[in-house]
């Protein structure tokens, strides 16, 4: 019995342990600190400026990783007994506790004035090793994390151990009944909104809204709230191309860069010294963008999933290395981009401030959903939803798959000009480090979290993975890191993403939210009526 | 065998895009001769001593890349995904070698001739040893528990699901290597015995080129490596294992082996070759920092793919075969050495266009590619 708890404690408490000391080595827990800080609002007043937050914030942000590790321990035991869990998380708190306090004792020893351990680990600044060591003494600080860890570990075995019981009880049936309660009103809610006019006017709500709010907000929110659009515009555009028709392009931010290019040697005085206006240069771009699309899918659209990956990326490094070389500084300015570039005008009216560039992004937020929405549902939505569920059997049925995929590898190059053409006139600038493949990456991304194939979803990935770290500015540092992170655990826990088109969600999760019992009845009604 | 009869029987019909590639890649030949001939014969701006040296450069790269393309290859041959994070695998062996370097350097052990001589200088042979086997270690570990956590959970999920997580991979590798070591590049210190820009000088003609002695080392030991990884597939009862397990899992789990016990070595193995490759790479280039393994890692997948990927043979041939192109190619095309890593991608889309299968690959299965 205990065997089993200090075996489970001991495998958390190392793993536990491990990722402490990681967060400790690129100092998170100086950021974590401060966001603890900033959020019960104990931080340091901010006229000192670059002051480390106070040593009670990481108290805290000990003890809340304590309480989570005892509490994953005391989950992995099956069963009832209180004592058992209690003490896996204790045992595992025990564990993390030891080995935390080890390394504070031993990189409290390492503090000395001649050792600058910033050489080799860039975050182990001498204040940062202190901060860490709450401001005491090697020794004290060793036994303080013991203490911390220790006594979390304890609370979450606890924390575990009492929702069992809450659980076993009658009442939590209950609790259950009311949330599936709460559940079938939500699918009401939802029926009202299948109402036209109910839904028409909450468009217009919504309309208003986006048209004041920017007069409300400020510059700032402006400018991020329109990156956030142009990473939508990208996201559709992506989604038509790896959500609708299943095909995996990691080289999409040569389409942008083809569309910031176009309006940024059309319209600007250095390296062409052309200025033929944003709206020619615009379409230009959107055709040029296109062509490109063709060009990129007429050799490779024949290739599947990871190798069509590739060659598109491969495709993506080539055309940012080309613009990056001295062969085409003349064209396109080489490492250094184009500058001044001039921003649209309607009727001798220009656009300058990020409240015009705002609409104009709103405007092709629209349109990029107008489109996708009326793609998704035609017939040739049909076709590439065929494609992406099975090629064989769709070219089995007359289908014909590569100008389908083409087309998809078309519509998205487009839109994915269209947003380069606004973000480089907005920035008025663009160099070839704008178009780096994290771009691809991150549309990758934002199309994934949000939910294959599904046009909310795409825009409530752009907000989460755009719009967050911008609001969480002191994370900026970790961002890339989390990002990974939460690639893979939305892969293992929630790879349909998060506001998931119905089809995909039923697909990975097999049919799970449908009532089983229905489906095969109404697969029948189908079958008889064909 | 009877496929690939009937395969040659039965001739695809002429498609309009089937044509088009045909076309483009006569065009495309015809140019590229053109090309050679003129920059080469006609032009002759270098002369036998410059071709010469940018061969032996080629193939020093090319056998790092290679060892970093086996372990593409071993992996892609078993799960039929591509590890994106490989090459970062290949970074994080690198910055292991280069902490036992920088550790030794510092560990005193004077002698009367010379009492300012340190471990790394003194027993220069043992600290080489000690940095390839902690860089291969740590390499190996990384391998180990990026599938266990990242890929294992995703066994049975769409094809695209275990190509993103490993992106994420990759991602995250990267970036936890550059919150941990900063950005700025760090140079390898080497044994003054193996110390960079001193080598051996070949006479050709008037002039003579200078091979490195860390030319020499990586090459020599790339090729080593590659023998005994050929060795260890071949004739060994796990190497046996593994190829059972890359051509069918469910028959090979009959016969009593342990599938995700096999996976597992073969992430350990694939990643032990890049911790090697790694440290060659410091040992070689200089410098580390947290991007070194990214461009690596990708031309290690070209090379996997040129070669024929999920084949062993193949992904050696690939690397040292995409290092002499990348080193020879910009020279013989007469055109700028910044693009040599558009030489290099080209030919990855050009593979992959023409012939998927690669140079040594047999012609896949549908569900394969």
């Amino acid at each position: 019995m205990i065997a089993k708890s200090l075996q489970t404690g001991l495998r958390n408490g190392l793993i536990f342990g491990i990722i402490i000391l990681f967060l400790v080595l690129i100092g998170f827990d100086i950021t974590g600190s401060s966001l603890i800080g900033k959020v019960i609002g104990n931080s340091p007043p901010a006229s000192s400026t670059k002051q480390l937050p106070y040593a009670s914030n990481l108290v805290i942000l000990i003890s809340l990783l304590g309480i989570w590790n005892g509490a994953m321990a005391a989950k992995r035991i099956k069963g009832k007994s209180p004592s058992q869990s209690i003490a896996a998380g204790f045992f595992a708190g025990i564990f993390t506790g030891l080995i935390t306090a080890v390394f504070a004792l031993w990189i409290g020893t390492a503090l000395k004035p001649g050792v600058d351990l910033r050489v080799y680990l860039i975050a182990l600044s001498s204040d940062a090793i202190k901060f860490f060591l709450f401001q005491q003494s090697p020794s004290q600080a060793a036994l303080i994390h013991l203490g911390l860890l220790a006594a979390g570990g304890l609370l979450g075995g606890l924390i575990i151990w009492l929702n069992r019981l809450r659980k076993s009880s009658v009442a939590f049936t209950r609790v259950n009944e009311s949330f599936s309660n709460t559940a079938t009103r939500w699918n009401l809610n939802v029926g009202i909104l299948r109402n036209r006019y109910i839904r028409y006017t909450l468009y217009l709500l919504g309309f208003v809204v986006l048209i004041i709010l920017p007069r409300i907000w400020g510059s700032y929110w402006n400018f991020v709230v329109g990156t956030v659009g142009i990473y939508i515009v990208l996201g559709l555009g992506l989604n038509i191309i790896v959500g609708y028709a299943g095909q995996l392009v990691l080289g999409y931010v040569a389409f942008f860069a083809v569309g910031a290019y176009s309006v940024a040697l059309l319209n600007s005085t250095k390296p062409l010294n052309l200025h033929w206006g944003f709206w020619i240069a615009l379409l230009i771009g959107i055709a040029l963008a296109i062509l490109a699309g063709f060009l990129v899918g007429l050799p490779t659209l024949r290739l599947r999933g990871d190798y069509l990956a590739i060659v598109t990326l491969g495709f993506g490094e080539i055309i940012r290395i080309l613009l990056k070389s001295d062969l085409m500084t003349d064209i396109t300015g080489g490492p250094r981009g184009v500058q001044d570039i001039a921003g649209p005008t309607i009727f001798g009216y220009k656009f300058s401030s990020d409240i015009d560039f705002f609409y104009l992004i709103l405007g092709a937020v629209i349109l990029a959903i107008f489109i996708a929405s009326r793609l998704q549902n035609s017939r040739v939505g049909r076709t590439w939803l065929a494609i992406r569920e099975d090629e064989t059997v769709a070219k089995a049925t007359g289908v014909n798959a590569f100008s389908s995929k083409l087309l998809a590898l078309a519509i998205g190059a487009a839109l994915a000009g269209l947003a380069g053409v606004i973000f480089a006139a907005r920035n008025q600038y663009t160099g070839p480090d704008d178009h780096d493949l994290m771009v691809s990456v991150n549309v990758l991304c934002l199309v994934i979290v949000g939910g294959m194939g599904s046009i909310p979803g795409v825009i409530l990935g752009a907000f989460v993975l755009k719009g967050l770290p911008e609001v969480l500015r002191d994370l900026e540092n970790y961002r890339l890191l989390f990002f990974g992170m939460l690639l893979i655990i939305m892969m293992i826990i929630r790879p349909e993403g998060l506001w998931p088109a119905t089809r995909q969600r039923l697909e990975l999760r097999g049919g799970r939210q449908e009532p089983q019992d229905v489906l095969p009845e109404k697969l029948e009604e189908k079958g008889l009526e064909a | 065998m009877k496929t690939n009869e009937l395969s040659q029987k039965y001739r695809k019909p002429l498609s309009s895009a089937r044509i088009f590639r045909l076309v483009l890649g006569f065009v495309l030949i015809g140019l590229l001769t053109w090309r050679l001939i003129d920059v080469i014969i006609i032009q002759a701006e270098y002369g036998a001593n410059t071709w010469l040296r940018l061969i032996i450069v080629g193939l020093i790269i090319g056998g790092v890349y290679s060892l970093i393309a086996i372990g593409y290859t071993l992996v892609y041959g078993i799960l039929f995904m591509i590890n994106f994070a490989h090459g970062e695998v290949m970074m994080i062996g690198a910055f292991g070698g280069y902490f036992v370097f920088e550790a030794l350097k510092y560990i005193p052990t004077p002698t009367a001739q010379d009492p300012k001589l340190t471990f790394i200088n003194a027993q220069p042979v043992i600290s080489i040893i000690l940095a390839f086997l902690v860089g291969m270690t740590i390499a190996s570990l990384t391998g180990f528990f990026l599938e266990k956590l990242a890929y294992r959970p995703l066994r049975k999920a769409p094809r695209l699901v275990p190509l993103i997580s490993a992106i994420g991979a990759s991602i995250f590798l990267q970036n936890a290597a550059l919150l941990l070591f900063s950005p700025q590049p760090r140079d390898y210190t080497n044994p003054t015995s193996l110390a960079r820009g001193t080598g051996l000088k070949i006479p050709v003609g008037s002039s003579s080129i200078l091979v490195t002695y860390t030319g020499i080392f990586t090459f020599v030991l790339s090729i080593l490596f590659m023998i005994g990884l050929y060795l260890l597939v071949k004739r060994t009862r796990l190497g046996k294992a593994m190829r059972a397990v890359a051509l069918d899992k469910k028959t090979a789990a009959l016969m009593g082996i342990n599938v995700d016990d096999i996976i597992s070595k073969t992430f350990i193995i694939s990643g032990a070759l890049a911790g090697a490759a790694g440290v060659m790479w410091g040992i070689h280039n200089g410098i580390v920092n947290f991007f070194i393994g990214f461009i690596p890692g990708i031309k290690a997948f070209t090379a996997a793919v040129l070669g024929g990927i999920g084949s062993i043979p193949g992904a050696m041939v690939g690397g040292l075969f995409l290092g002499l192109v990348e080193s020879v190619g910009p020279a013989a095309l007469g055109i700028d050495f910044q693009l040599k890593d558009v030489i290099a991608f080209s030919i990855l889309v050009l593979v992959l266009i023409f012939r998927p299968s690669g140079i040594l690959g047999e012609a896949q299965s549908e569900e394969k590619l």
